[in-house]
């Protein structure tokens, strides 16, 4: 196996250097109480999915609520149900928060009712995060299945309003169909940022397709890998990144540099109702964002 | 402190029993007159006989209980946990009231007092346990909180139950997460006392310092106890095994046999997982967001959004339980989740207990 | 719900009966402290046990009662081309209920026994789903009211509404019932759907299956620990066959 020997990155001096806040997560809290918040825009990616701006009303917990890419918010619709939607806007965004979010069971067929003024609640943010940090300094591969597209977001959003802290960045981006393509609109946008590489495919491209056909992995192909200078991000179906990872495995890449998303229905994000519990892991606590080394060891998880 | 009397003309001895945990003695006519000072300070809650099974044993509960006479000191275990009165089926964790295109949330998580009187060793651990999850992990509860603190927990010893495991688990002893414990040392008790609520309640009816005698009484009271001990599984080295033994064929024997009808979970003390929904009231005016006790042997536990179950099988979902139990929580809290009890074991109709279900794990590897 | 920005449209409902005791209207009817609200959420075209109109431009009809006459079958195939949504109400709308247990007989002979010189014109009992298509079945004998507002609730948004997948047992847990099995009584609780709250095994009767089966029942294992328990195959049968939710479904062979 290559790579065998690979130092751990343990040399950052900044991060190890910071204090930790040690009051944040053991301080007893109010943990139902949710950000009230207003849909304040709406918009329609495909037939399943809208994306929504949502922002906090009020102005001081606006500023307060900060999050890392890769990170979730608890949806809650006061008197239908709570979701888990990860975050797919960027970070750096203060004034709303962008969620990506497809019709798929009772809170969010409402919420795909709901009108831009609607008011919704929210906890979080909860979980862990793309390791952005880490990934300085270094090339970035930024690989998304179907909805994986949504969590990735943010991650896309951060790399490419930080080019500079990167190196080579390709984002490969591969669904069933064309019309299941999210955020079609922002494509060319991400393309023209200097030293980024975007590529679609789709699996059934039909009628006016120009584009490329295949599976996602096709297009890791042709993309030159220095895998001991490469970090990858893999957010999409278990089935799509079990491959993806795999093919990224042979081509070098250490698993601990490879990063996937979990999808669980949490009910609580707090690692209380163990809903989203895979042996002894928390998708929402320990995850949803896991290594490739700890995602393949949850056994169910792939 | 009130209990230390030392001895005139010997040096001065730091009284035994001083240290996390105080020890006094009560005396036997004292104890009724203690448990009806509980009940006329607070709700009380005791096991009480509710009938009778179909080998003609008695059943037990803890259920409310107003006069000393309903209390039954010498059952065995009780069908159902303590948990429920931590931990309840259904909770309301926040209320909604909708005007005029808004809404205004409401939390409460005021608890009455409450006691529990009559608890066994076993059921202090799973609060232990619980307490691990829902007050010293990240985010605290504090509807278990306001629980925990405002229960008065009086203990006590007892012969070891039927087909329990606790000695595996180290669940027959308890040290801490009381009020009081009493052990039966003839003509009284020798009582743990863990808060000073449950010193002063003591004090009042006449506890009295611990003699040498009443130690040496309380160490051989608990060296009976220990030699009446049946089932002692050694639970060495199980995390590692439930890992070694993912694809056995055991799983899906057991599998089989599951109703997937989450009784196991519900009685018991420790299944905490759950599930969270809102209802909202017919004249759209009001909702409310609740807290159920779910379980992982439930058929619908993994479901997620779209409808995809990751545990589609009764074999996945009891193997599930099995690692949390086992594994999962030793991973986490250092210790497993669950006190050996045989709450389960007892009440599962299809006769799936886990000393059998371990007992075979542990034979399908040994050599 | 305005704070939604959805309007909530006041569906047109319209309730019929067949076959049946007329229990399940009469439960919609039920529940005085939610009446209103619940006759204010949807606009009634059509409910003979509580209203006078008889309108025909209803939205969403509840069927109540199996099918058992050729008129049945005709009115139902009518009520089906005007509804856009049709509800089963009921566990004789949703499987036949107790009137099913009529075709394990001979049909000439059932009618002589009830109807002696003067038998009456009668079909095998049918579900409605056995009849025309059906978007939504409520079981129960009587159906729960708190279900049916929740559901209704659903239906005024128009959002997708789930049942409870799992077994009884769970609410008699919920409900500190002694298990009836451990009593040495016959309960279908552990194969029989939940949402009853489990109100007949807290009054001491074991369950009958009125909701039928909950979903993915291990029959196998629970005929094996109800034989075990001294039940004989007709017993269980004769249960199960109560209410017509295990209809196909036969411990032992025979019946």
């Amino acid at each position: 196996m290559k790579n065998l020997l690979l130092p751990y990155e343990v040399t950052k001096e900044a991060e190890m250097a910071e204090p930790l806040d040690f009051n944040r997560r053991s301080r007893l809290m109010n943990t139902h109480r949710v950000f009230k918040a207003e849909i304040s825009s709406i918009t329609q990616l495909t037939e399943k999915e809208k994306l929504f701006h949502i922002r906090i009303l009020d102005p001081a917990e606006r500023q307060r609520f900060t999050f890392l890419p890769g990170q979730f918010v608890m949806v809650e619709v006061p008197g239908y149900g709570e979701v888990p939607i990860s975050i797919a806007g960027s970070a750096s965004n203060r004034g709303f928060i962008e969620l990506c979010i497809r019709r798929a069971g009772m809170v969010t067929s409402v919420l795909h009712r709901a009108k831009a003024g609607a008011r919704v609640g929210l906890r979080g943010p909860f979980g862990t995060s793309f390791p952005v940090a880490m990934m300085k300094d270094h090339h970035v591969l930024l690989i998304a299945g179907g909805l994986g597209l949504a969590p990735l977001r943010s991650a896309i959003l951060h790399v490419t309003e930080n080019r500079s802290d990167f190196r080579n960045v390709h984002i490969l981006y591969g669904t069933k169909s064309p019309d299941q393509l999210l955020f079609d609109y922002q494509y060319e946008q991400w393309r023209r940022v200097d030293g980024v590489n975007l590529s679609i495919i789709v699996e059934e491209g039909g009628d006016g397709w120009t584009g490329e056909v295949g599976l996602v992995t096709r297009l890791l192909d042709r993309i030159p890998i220095e895998p001991d200078r490469t970090y990858a991000i893999v957010c999409g179906p278990p089935v799509m990144f079990k491959f993806v990872c795999n093919k990224l495995g042979e081509l070098g890449i250490p698993m601990r540099r490879m990063f996937v998303s979990l999808e669980r229905r949490m009910h609580c994000g707090m690692g209380k109702c163990c809903r989203c519990n895979i042996g002894s892991t928390f998708t929402c606590k320990d995850g949803p964002v896991f290594d490739y080394w700890t995602a393949i060891n949850l056994k169910e998880a792939i | 402190m009130a209990c230390g009397t030392a001895t005139r003309g010997r040096p001065p001895r730091r009284p035994r029993g001083e240290g996390f945990t105080l020890y006094k003695t009560l005396r036997k006519e004292a104890f009724r007159s203690v448990v009806e000072a509980i009940l006329a300070g607070s709700e009380g809650v005791e096991p009480r006989r509710v009938g009778t099974d179909r080998h003609g044993k008695p059943i037990h509960q803890f259920l409310p209980v107003e006069r000393f006479e309903d209390i039954d000191f010498s059952y065995d275990t009780t069908e159902f946990s303590a948990k429920t009165y931590f931990l309840p089926f259904r909770e309301r964790l926040s209320t909604y009231r909708f005007s005029d295109g808004d809404w205004e949330q409401e939390t409460r998580y005021r608890a009455e007092p409450r006691a529990l009187i009559g608890l066994h060793s076993c059921d202090i651990h799973a609060l232990l346990k619980l307490d691990k999850v829902f007050a010293r992990d990240w985010y605290p509860s504090p509807y278990y909180l306001s629980r925990r603190r405002n229960t008065f927990i009086l203990g006590i010893d007892h012969d070891p139950c039927e087909g329990a495991f606790c000695r595996s688990l180290g669940t027959d002893t308890v040290t801490h997460g009381f009020d009081l414990f009493l052990t039966d040392i003839g003509e009284s008790y020798f009582a743990a006392v863990g808060s000073d609520r449950g010193l002063s309640l003591i004090d009042r009816f006449g506890a009295r310092p611990i003699t040498d005698e009443d130690s040496h009484r309380y160490v051989a009271e608990r060296k009976r106890i220990a030699a009446l001990m049946q089932n002692d599984l050694n639970l060495n080295n199980l995390p590692n095994l439930l890992d070694i033994e993912f694809k056995s064929p055991i799983w899906e024997k057991w599998g089989a046999k599951c109703l997937s009808c989450g009784t196991c979970a519900m009685v018991c003390p420790t299944c905490y997982c759950h599930g969270v929904y809102e209802r909202i009231s017919m004249d759209f005016q009001e909702g409310a967001k609740i807290r159920q006790l779910h379980a992982c042997t439930l058929v619908d536990f993994a479901v997620v959004a779209g409808g995809h179950n990751f545990r589609p099988t009764p074999e996945s979902r009891l193997k599930y339980r099995y690692y949390h139990q086992h594994r999962g929580f030793v991973e986490q809290h250092e210790e497993p989740k669950c006190v050996g009890c045989n709450r389960c074991g007892r009440a599962c109709l299809a006769g799936i207990a886990p000393v059998d279900v371990i007992r075979e794990l542990q034979e399908e590897v040994a050599p | 719900m305005r704070y939604l920005h959805i309007d909530s449209p006041r569906p047109r409902i319209a309730v019929f009966d067949f076959t049946d005791c007329e229990g399940c209207e009469l439960q919609l009817a039920n529940k005085e402290e939610t009446l209103v609200p619940f006759l204010n959420a949807v606009e009634i075209v059509n409910f003979r046990e509580i209203a006078t109109g008889a309108g025909e431009d209803y939205e969403i009809a509840f069927v109540e009662g199996a099918i058992s006459r050729s008129d049945e079958v005709e009115r139902l195939k009518a009520i089906r081309g005007k509804a856009r949504l049709l509800v089963a109400l009921g566990s004789c709308a949703c499987f036949g209920g107790v009137n099913r247990m009529k075709n394990a007989y001979d049909l000439g002979a059932a009618n002589a026994e009830i109807y002696g010189r003067t038998p009456k014109e009668t079909l095998p009992v049918r579900s409605v789903k056995e009849v025309v298509p059906v978007d939504l079945e409520i079981p129960g004998c009587p159906v729960s009211k708190d279900e049916v507002e929740r559901i209704v609730r659903h239906l005024v948004l128009d959002v997708p509404f789930a049942f409870h997948a799992y077994p009884v047992c769970v609410e008699c847990k919920q409900r500190f019932t002694t298990c009836l099995m451990e009593k040495g009584q016959l309960c279908l609780g552990p194969i029989v759907r939940a949402g009853c709250e489990a109100p007949c095994p807290a009054g001491g009767l074991g369950c009958w299956g009125c909701r039928g089966p909950a979903e993915a029942p291990n029959l196998e294992e629970f005929f094996a620990l109800a034989r075990e328990r001294g039940f004989t195959d007709q017993e269980i049968n004769e249960r199960m066959a109560f209410f017509g939710g295990f209809e196909g479904v036969v411990v032992g062979g025979t019946r």
